[in-house]
């Protein structure tokens, strides 16, 4: 049985946010970590691909396009298998907000879009808790690339290049984060998602986002 | 002749040798190979935690203590897919017989015995091509002590000091070993081991792997 589908019983508060990159879930999140600190809470915040243990080994080698579908996913397991047992599981033990850019999901859109089967992805990242709010920001391709590629090409594997489904980085973009969203968008029934408009202004988002906490922390009997 | 097929579909031949630290498995390989060699039949010997892409990462953390028991798994997972799909299988399409120093039965063993769930581990390997040959060398746990402490001596992970069993070195290590034992004697008769008692001599433990493999060359199959 996975534990993501299973509500936690920790003291804290695990938020996290997803989209692919562009969707402005990073500025969201920063937004919301000021908020939660000027009030006086007590916030951790952690991101996708950042554990000591293997980040960097894994920026290396994705540099070096070394990487294979399986072997990108289960060094991405291994970050956030290392990320969850040192930062996430303490901080929410101990009663932090625990803000997560990226979860779990990121690796079942990405690691599905690259041809990585499914159930496989799920059971390997069984052991990761269910947050309390878990948000994905919704972009099209287009929409996405025109915020990351204004002044640069995209990246080899952001761009799903090593799928070889074009020799066009831009055109391999959109095409493979067309994938990625595609599996976001049925994450929002499986996992229930709450989907919010990338393409509304931040302040908007910002306010949704702060009364979904609010009312998450007031069931806890934690009033902000 | 009624053709020998292989059991993962490609072209060569995949033999495993399992066991514990110190059971002889690298000298029993570097039997085979040589005696396999002088048949003319194309060899590669591939070991565990080897990988380019993560071997030394491994090697690193453990030095430090860095790891838990899922990211042991993980890592030991990642540093197994990144041999499969570079070295094991390109060798098993082109016709080589491939010689594994331990296969997926290791990472079962070593990670039930941390705690991990059997059905988690083994979907982390489900992709794994099915070897021809399966050689467990069954080693009593007292040999296997004495063994490991006449030669490379007590390891921290080896020992399974990570898992706590024993503030006490020695008991932690003949905790740890005899339940990787356990697991192997579970996995003897589920995955067809041919075990050998790992207390005969060299050469006679070689004969009788010699004999197995034989058995499949003479059926013609890498013809």
């Amino acid at each position: 049985m996975s534990k993501l589908t299973e509500k936690h019983n920790y003291k804290g508060t695990l938020v996290c946010v997803e989209g692919i990159d562009g969707s402005g879930k990073s500025t969201q999140l920063a937004l919301l970590r000021d908020w939660l600190k000027s009030t006086g809470h007590d916030v951790i915040f952690t991101e996708w691909n950042s554990s000591e243990l293997i980040s960097q080994t894994t920026k290396l080698a994705k540099k070096k396009n070394m990487l294979s579908p399986r072997t990108f996913s289960l060094l991405h397991a291994v970050d956030f298998a290392d990320r969850l047992k040192q930062v996430i599981d303490p901080a929410l033990k101990a009663g932090f907000i625990v803000l997560a850019d990226r979860y779990a999901y990121t690796a079942f859109a990405r690691d599905v879009a690259r041809g990585v089967d499914p159930q496989w992805v799920r059971n390997v990242y069984n052991f990761a808790i269910k947050p309390d709010l878990a948000i994905y920001f919704d972009i099209d391709p287009k929409d996405s690339m025109e915020r990351i590629c204004s002044n640069r090409a995209p990246k080899f594997y952001e761009a799903g290049m090593d799928l070889k489904l074009s020799n066009d980085p831009y055109e391999s973009y959109m095409i493979f984060q067309g994938r990625v969203i595609k599996e976001y968008q049925k994450m929002v029934d499986e996992f229930g998602l709450i989907k919010l408009d990338a393409m509304d202004s931040i302040h908007s988002k910002q306010v949704r986002i702060r009364e979904m906490l609010r009312e998450v922390l007031n069931n806890k009997g934690v009033n902000i | 002749m009624a053709q020998f097929k292989t059991k993962h579909g490609y072209e060569g031949l995949l033999i495993v040798i399992e066991g514990t630290d110190g059971s002889g498995k690298s000298t029993q390989l570097q039997l085979l190979k040589k005696s396999i060699q002088a048949q003319s039949y194309g060899v590669i010997i591939s070991e565990w935690k080897t990988s380019r892409l993560i071997a030394n990462v491994i090697d690193d953390a453990k030095e430090r203590n860095l790891l838990n028991a899922t990211t042991y798994s993980l890592l030991y997972a990642a540093d197994f897919a990144d041999r499969l799909e570079n070295t094991i299988i390109p060798a098993l399409k082109s016709g080589f017989i491939v010689l594994l120093d331990r296969y997926y039965y290791t990472a079962l063993a070593r990670d039930v015995v941390r705690g991990q769930d059997i059905d988690w581990v083994k979907n982390l390997y489900d992709y794994a091509p099915e070897p021809d040959l399966i050689f467990y060398l069954d080693m009593p746990v007292d040999v296997l002590l004495k063994r490991i402490i006449g030669t490379t001596g007590l390891n921290y992970y080896e020992s399974g000091r990570d898992v706590g069993f024993s503030s006490d070195f020695y008991k932690s290590f003949e905790i740890y070993q005899n339940k990787c034992l356990e697991q192997y004697e579970k996995m003897k008769s589920t995955y067809n081991f041919i075990s050998i008692d790992g207390t005969k001599s060299i050469d006679e433990i070689h004969s009788i792997m010699n004999f197995e493999v034989q058995k499949i060359l003479d059926s013609g199959v890498l013809y």
